[in-house]
């Protein structure tokens, strides 16, 4: 009897550079689902690459503080009395209980429910009960403090950590070239980008890179993974939206890039269709791009949705699009867990304001015609990559391969390709390879 | 209680048992049907904080659902257009409604509260629970109502998984 599979996968035989080959447009569906390799991702990404942690304007006064993920370690960001703002873990150094059990809110300390370990907001080991008696005065507090994520950096009021101490400054990892289109998101707002509510949380029993590629440039799914969205006239034809994706260093991609005029020309559209408010604010917002950010760019006027490595993706089209975060939070090889944050112009009139808020939620959300979607294919694909034969058959990433750097647009940073191209996920691929195959020290 | 505001009670029950039927049946332009064209339909997002530093929802903070019927008629459009493939085939529900709490207002209008779990099973083992509560303003129409404001309040933090069903 001939064996049905054609290569059978020994993780522990088989090299990485076996599974993944981004060269060939191949990628083996044993990386989303294998246990030791999604541990190895834990180590080898998420302590090496700058996570996001939340923005300035939900620190904004001394004391506040927030919870959020870095990979499966759970961290609580603080601006403390000096205004300084620390990420550390939330787990205590003595028993490892969670100090924080919150979303956000405001404390000058935090003490641990399970023996009272109590720490300031810099994270320092301030109280133990009964110390003198029970540690007989030997316990020595200053190396017992909450472990500091040791690089914290913000660009443009967006804090991001990386437990990297050696890691490469912030503003090198996201890179000029992909700054050159972001900028536009934080630039564009008359009175700056406002979280303007909860974050939204919820599950997809699905590998976390499937959302993060997806959101890299897979402009070719929107065609049909969200053909219910033309079908009712929720998006007006996906040709006249964009013309490109664009992929950078460190395996970040973004897709829906629009040729100069194109999104301007899209937003003073919807702007009649929205009202007097609306005109007079996308003219206010174009204003300001001219006067802040280089011409061409400004002709740019909108952008699209990308991913910045690892699990980081964003949303935003023009000026009537809420700038939307989705952290895509591991929490196993087979599951995800969404945190969404939403932003928007502090300035923008109420109008527009409201348009924004419920078109979000309508479109690229947990109750979303977008987002509900995107989950069903994504909790298949994991599924289906579990069995043993179906392991034997890579996915396939080889639309445009043999065509890279063919799309050029004056002016326009990054990597150019056509609207519909793999280019980006290959791209994601190769900086994944490059960090797996790169031994760290242990954290 | 006095016994017309009992009978009120099992009144608007009856209106929820009926409305629980139409969504597990997929009866979804009977469903729309029972909402007034300015509808206010909105589910905002839980959050977990410390007790005095509670937050309450107030409207302008992003949502999970902030629909109007015009919007509410679109997810209907869709999911009987073939594409909505989080909903490709149907899910299975089974709705519970219970705790019912009916509150006059002085023009014949009622706010209704009532507490639900929604079970949905899809394909072959996507099985969960949705849990939380409601709060409806019930307009008299003819001999009945119609529901012109909605708040649904969902108990999850994380919630289980998109959500592709009504609540």
């Amino acid at each position: 009897m001939t064996s049905i599979s054609e290569r059978p996968v020994d993780v522990a035989a088989a090299g990485l550079h076996d599974l993944v080959k981004p060269d060939e447009g191949a990628v083996s569906r044993t990386v989303f689902v294998d246990e030791a390799i999604y541990r190895t991702e834990l180590d080898r990404i998420f302590t090496k690459t700058w996570l996001f942690i939340g923005h300035e304007s939900q620190l904004s006064q001394p004391g506040d503080y927030l919870t959020n993920f870095m990979g499966e370690d759970p961290v609580i960001a603080t601006r403390s009395a000096d205004g300084a703002i620390r990420v550390m873990l939330n787990s205590c150094a003595h028993r490892g209980m969670a100090v924080c059990s919150t979303d956000a809110g405001s404390s000058k300390f935090f003490r641990c429910p399970y023996h009272g370990w109590t720490y300031s907001s810099t994270g320092d080991l301030i109280g133990v009960p009964r110390a003198d008696t029970v540690y007989n005065g030997e316990l020595d507090k200053s190396r017992l403090g909450l472990k500091a994520v040791p690089r914290v950096e913000i660009y443009k009021g967006f804090i991001f950590a990386n437990w990297d101490e050696d890691a490469i400054p912030l503003v090198d990892y996201l890179g000029a070239d992909q700054l050159w289109y972001l900028d536009l998101a934080f630039e564009a707002p008359l009175g700056g980008l406002e979280v303007i509510g909860p974050t939204m949380k919820f599950r997809i029993k699905a590998n976390w890179k499937l959302a993060a590629e997806n959101f890299a440039g897979d402009d070719y799914h929107v065609l049909y993974t969200h053909g219910s969205a033309f079908q009712i006239g929720f998006l007006p034809d996906y040709d006249q939206l964009a013309d490109y994706i664009v992929h950078f260093d460190h395996g970040h991609g973004m897709g829906d890039v629009s040729k100069p005029g194109r999104a301007y020309q899209n937003d003073v559209g919807m702007a009649q269709f929205l009202g007097p408010d609306a005109i007079e604010y996308v003219t206010a917002v174009h204003e300001r791009l001219q006067a802040r950010v280089s011409p061409l760019q400004a002709e740019m006027h909108g952008l699209g949705e990308g991913n910045i490595f690892p699990n980081l993706s964003w949303i935003k089209f023009g000026a009537f699009h809420i700038f939307g975060l989705f952290q895509w939070h591991p929490k196993g090889p087979g599951e995800i867990e969404v945190w969404q944050t939403a932003f928007f112009d502090s300035a923008a009139p109420q109008s527009v304001k409201d348009f924004a808020r419920t078109q979000m939620s309508q479109e690229n959300a947990a109750a979303g015609i977008f987002g509900q979607d995107d989950g069903e294919n994504f909790e298949q694909i994991t599924e289906s990559a579990r069995g043993v034969v179906s392991q034997t058959r890579d996915f396939n990433y080889a639309m445009g391969l043999g065509h890279e750097g063919e799309i050029h647009e004056e002016g326009y940073p990054g990597h150019l390709g056509p609207h519909f191209s793999e280019q980006n996920h290959r791209n994601f691929y190769r900086y994944w390879l490059e960090l797996m195959t790169t031994p760290g020290e242990q954290k | 209680m006095t016994s017309s505001l009992t009978d009120l009670r099992r009144d608007v029950e009856d209106f929820l048992y009926r409305e629980a039927k139409l969504l597990d049946e997929q009866r979804y332009d009977e469903w729309l049907g029972l909402f007034t064209e300015d509808v206010r339909y909105w589910m905002p997002i839980t959050e977990t904080r410390e007790v005095r530093q509670h937050r309450d929802h107030v409207p302008g903070e992003w949502a999970l659902v902030e629909d109007d019927s015009r919007f509410l008629a679109k997810r209907m459009e869709r999911l009987a257009g073939g594409l909505a493939h989080s909903e490709q085939p149907r899910s299975r529900t089974r709705r519970f409604i219970s705790n019912v709490l009916v509150t006059p207002e002085a023009d014949g209008d009622l706010v209704a509260e009532s507490n639900f779990i929604v079970f949905q099973s899809r394909r072959a083992n996507c099985e969960q629970f949705f849990v939380g509560s409601r709060r409806d303003r019930l307009v008299t129409f003819g001999e009945s109502w119609k529901i012109a404001e909605r708040t649904v309040l969902l108990d999850h933090r994380v919630l289980p998984r998109a959500i592709s069903i009504f609540f």
